[in-house]
C-alpha cells in the first residue's frame, strides 16, 4: 500500500477527502482486502485519538463510510441482469467495507467499559479480524542446517490478544529482551506492517515534558 | 587505536591466538564491539515472508547508550532509546509511547557468558569462516538451544570490526524464523545528539507514558513453575497502554532469553483473551488465572510462554518459582 493511498485513507476518515476521490477510494476498497484491513485499523486509531475512547466517535467514522457508500450512483435497473453481479459485488463489498470500519468500533467496545455494543456489528467485525502471524513451534532435529533460507509465509491467525495489545506489551518488554534479539523486537515494533500500538490510552497519557 | 585493536586488547585476546577460532571467544569479541562501538548503518529484517529496511544509529558515550531505529518504509516509524528510556514514535497514528525503566535492568544488556548454568541450556559452536558479499570475511558462530524452550542463533561476525553483520534466529528445529543483515555499516565516534532526534514534528503527537509504579509494592503474583534454567529477574508494577490499570510485570530469564509476564485485572466490558499471537520474533500467550488476565511475552517458543503463564499464581497460593527438571525433549 502506497503512502498516497494511506494519506487518502486518513483524509477520508477525517472527512477531508474530496468527494470524487472518496468515490475512487471506495471503488478501490471493494477490491482490495489489504486496504479494507488498513481502513479498519485507521478508523479505530482515529476514533480513539479523537475521542479518548469514546465509542460514538468510532461509530461516526463507520457512519461516514456508510454515507459515502450511499452516495455512490445507483446502477440503471435495465442493466440488472448482467450488472446485477456487479451490483451484488458492490453490495457485498460495501458490507465488507462497513464491517472493516465496524471492526474498529468493536475493538473499541472491547477496550472501554461501554455496555451498548451492537451485536450485528460484532458479528461482522469478527470476520474482518486482521491477520496475526502464525506461531512456529515445530519439533525437528537440532542440527538441521539453517540454509537455504526461505521466510515462511504468514497464514491464518490463532486466537490471542489483539495486535495492538500485544504491541503495547512488547514496548514494556523491549528493555528486557535478549541482547541478541532486542533489535529484532524493536524492528517488529516499528514495522510498517505491524498493527497500531494503542487502542485505548491510559489515564496517564500526557504531553512530553 | 582502532576499534578492532581496542576490543582485542580489552579482551586480552591479542596474545591468545590459540583461541582465535573459538565460538565463545568470538561471542565475547562481538559483545565487546556491541557495547563499545558507535556506528551508523542500515539493515534488513526478514521474517514471515516480509522484508523491511531499517536505519540504525548507535552511540556509546561516557557509558550512556543512545540508539535510534527508523523504519525506512511506509510511515517511517521510529524507536529511540537513551539509557533507561525508550520512545516509540508512530507518525501515522500521531502517537508517541514512552517506556521508562527502573534501574534494575541494564538496557544495554551485555551478552552473557555461556558458561556455568548457561552451558546447561545452550551450546556455542564455532561453525567456520564465510565471506559475505557486503562485508568480506566473517566468523560464523552458532548458539544452539539444548531443549525446546528457547531459540537458537547463528551469527556472522565481521572479523575486522567484530560486529554481527548478519544474524539468523532459529526455532528449536533449526529452521530460520528471522534474518537480520546489515547492508551498510559505518563507525563514527562523533555522532551528534541531533542524530537521535526523531524526524517528525513532535508537537503534533499525543504522548502516552508506560512507566513503573510504586517500586516498593510487593508483587502479588509468581510463577509456581518455570522451564529449566529460567529464574525471576525482575518484578514490579507499571502502567501499560490500554490495560485500564496497574499491571504486575514479572520477568523470567535463562540468562539469554527472557519472558515478561503481565498480570492485570480484566478490562471492564471486555472478554479476556486466551491463546497465542505473534509479532516478529516475539510471541505472546494469554490466559486467565484467578479472574486475572495473564499474558506472557518474549522471544522464546510459544510453549515456553504457555508453560510460564499457565503456572502464574497469587503469592502465597504457590511456592516460589522453581525450574522444572531439565529435559532434552522438545514437547
Amino acid at each position: 500500500m502506497t503512502d498516497r493511498i494511506k494519506e487518502q485513507l486518513s483524509a477520508f476518515l477525517d472527512g477531508e477527502l474530496p468527494e470524487p476521490e472518496s468515490a475512487l477510494l471506495l471503488k478501490r476498497l471493494e477490491r482490495d482486502d489489504e486496504l479494507r484491513g488498513a481502513l479498519s485499523r485507521y478508523s479505530l486509531i482515529g476514533a480513539v485519538l479523537r475521542s479518548d475512547g469514546d465509542v460514538p466517535a468510532a461509530r461516526q467514522v463507520a457512519a461516514r463510510v456508510s454515507a459515502a457508500i450511499a452516495r455512490e450512483p445507483v446502477r440503471p435497473a435495465g442493466l440488472a441482469w448482467i450488472p446485477g453481479r456487479a451490483a451484488l459485488t458492490r453490495g457485498a463489498a460495501g458490507i465488507a467495507v462497513a464491517a472493516a470500519v465496524a471492526f474498529g468500533a468493536v475493538l473499541l467496545v472491547q477496550q472501554v467499559p461501554v455496555g451498548d455494543a451492537e451485536a450485528p456489528v460484532a458479528v461482522m467485525a469478527l470476520a474482518e479480524a486482521p491477520p496475526v502471524q502464525p506461531v512456529v513451534d515445530d519439533a525437528g532435529p537440532l542440527d538441521a542446517p539453517a540454509e537455504p533460507y526461505v521466510t515462511p509465509p504468514a497464514t491464518d491467525a490463532p486466537a490471542g490478544i489483539a495486535p495492538a495489545e500485544l504491541a503495547n506489551y512488547l514496548v514494556a518488554h523491549y528493555g528486557y529482551a535478549s541482547p541478541l534479539v532486542r533489535r529484532s523486537v524493536g524492528a517488529g515494533l516499528i514495522s510498517d506492517d505491524d498493527p497500531a500500538l494503542v487502542e485505548a490510552a491510559p489515564p496517564e497519557a500526557a504531553t512530553r515534558p | 587505536m582502532n576499534l578492532r585493536a581496542g576490543v582485542a586488547l580489552s579482551l586480552g585476546l591479542a596474545a591468545a591466538p590459540a583461541f582465535a577460532e573459538s565460538g565463545q571467544v568470538w561471542l565475547a569479541r562481538m559483545g565487546a564491539a556491541l557495547n563499545n562501538s558507535s556506528y551508523v548503518g542500515e539493515f534488513v529484517s526478514e521474517s514471515a515472508g516480509r522484508s523491511e529496511r531499517l536505519a540504525i544509529t548507535h552511540r556509546v558515550r561516557d557509558g550512556v547508550v543512545s540508539e535510534r531505529l527508523v523504519s525506512l518504509e511506509g510511515a517511517r516509524r521510529e524507536l529511540v532509546r537513551e539509557n533507561d528510556e525508550v520512545v516509540v514514535y508512530l507518525p501515522d497514528q500521531k502517537l508517541a509511547i514512552i517506556e521508562r525503566r527502573t534501574g534494575r535492568s541494564d538496557l544495554m544488556g551485555a551478552l552473557p557468558q555461556f558458561e556455568g548454568r548457561m552451558a546447561s541450556w545452550y551450546k556455542v559452536d564455532w561453525v567456520g569462516r564465510e565471506t559475505l558479499a557486503d562485508f568480506g570475511p566473517t566468523a560464523v558462530v552458532a548458539v544452539r538451544p539444548l531443549d525446546g524452550y528457547r531459540f537458537g542463533y547463528r551469527l556472522w561476525i565481521d572479523v575486522d570490526t567484530h560486529m554481527p553483520v548478519r544474524s539468523d534466529l532459529s526455532d528449536g528445529s533449526g529452521r530460520v524464523i528471522e534474518r537480520l543483515r546489515f547492508t551498510k555499516l559505518r563507525f563514527d565516534d562523533d555522532i551528534p545528539d541531533s542524530a537521535f532526534e526523531p524526524g517528525l514534528d513532535r508537537r503534533k503527537l499525543r504522548w502516552v507514558r508506560q512507566s513503573p509504579q510504586n517500586d516498593d509494592v510487593a508483587p502479588a503474583w509468581r510463577a509456581a513453575q518455570v522451564p529449566p534454567g529460567f529464574r525471576l529477574s525482575m518484578s514490579g508494577m507499571q502502567s501499560v497502554a490500554g490495560s485500564g490499570g496497574p499491571v504486575n510485570h514479572l520477568v523470567y530469564s535463562d540468562g539469554l532469553a527472557s519472558v515478561s509476564v503481565f498480570v492485570q485485572q480484566p478490562v471492564a466490558g471486555k472478554a479476556p483473551a486466551q491463546g497465542t499471537s505473534r509479532s516478529g520474533v516475539a510471541s505472546a500467550f494469554t490466559t486467565v488465572v484467578d479472574g486475572h488476565q495473564v499474558t506472557a511475552v518474549g522471544e522464546v517458543p510459544p510453549r515456553t510462554l504457555k508453560y510460564i503463564a499457565s503456572s502464574i499464581r497469587p503469592v502465597g497460593a504457590a511456592p516460589e518459582a522453581r525450574p522444572a527438571a531439565a529435559a532434552n525433549r522438545r514437547d
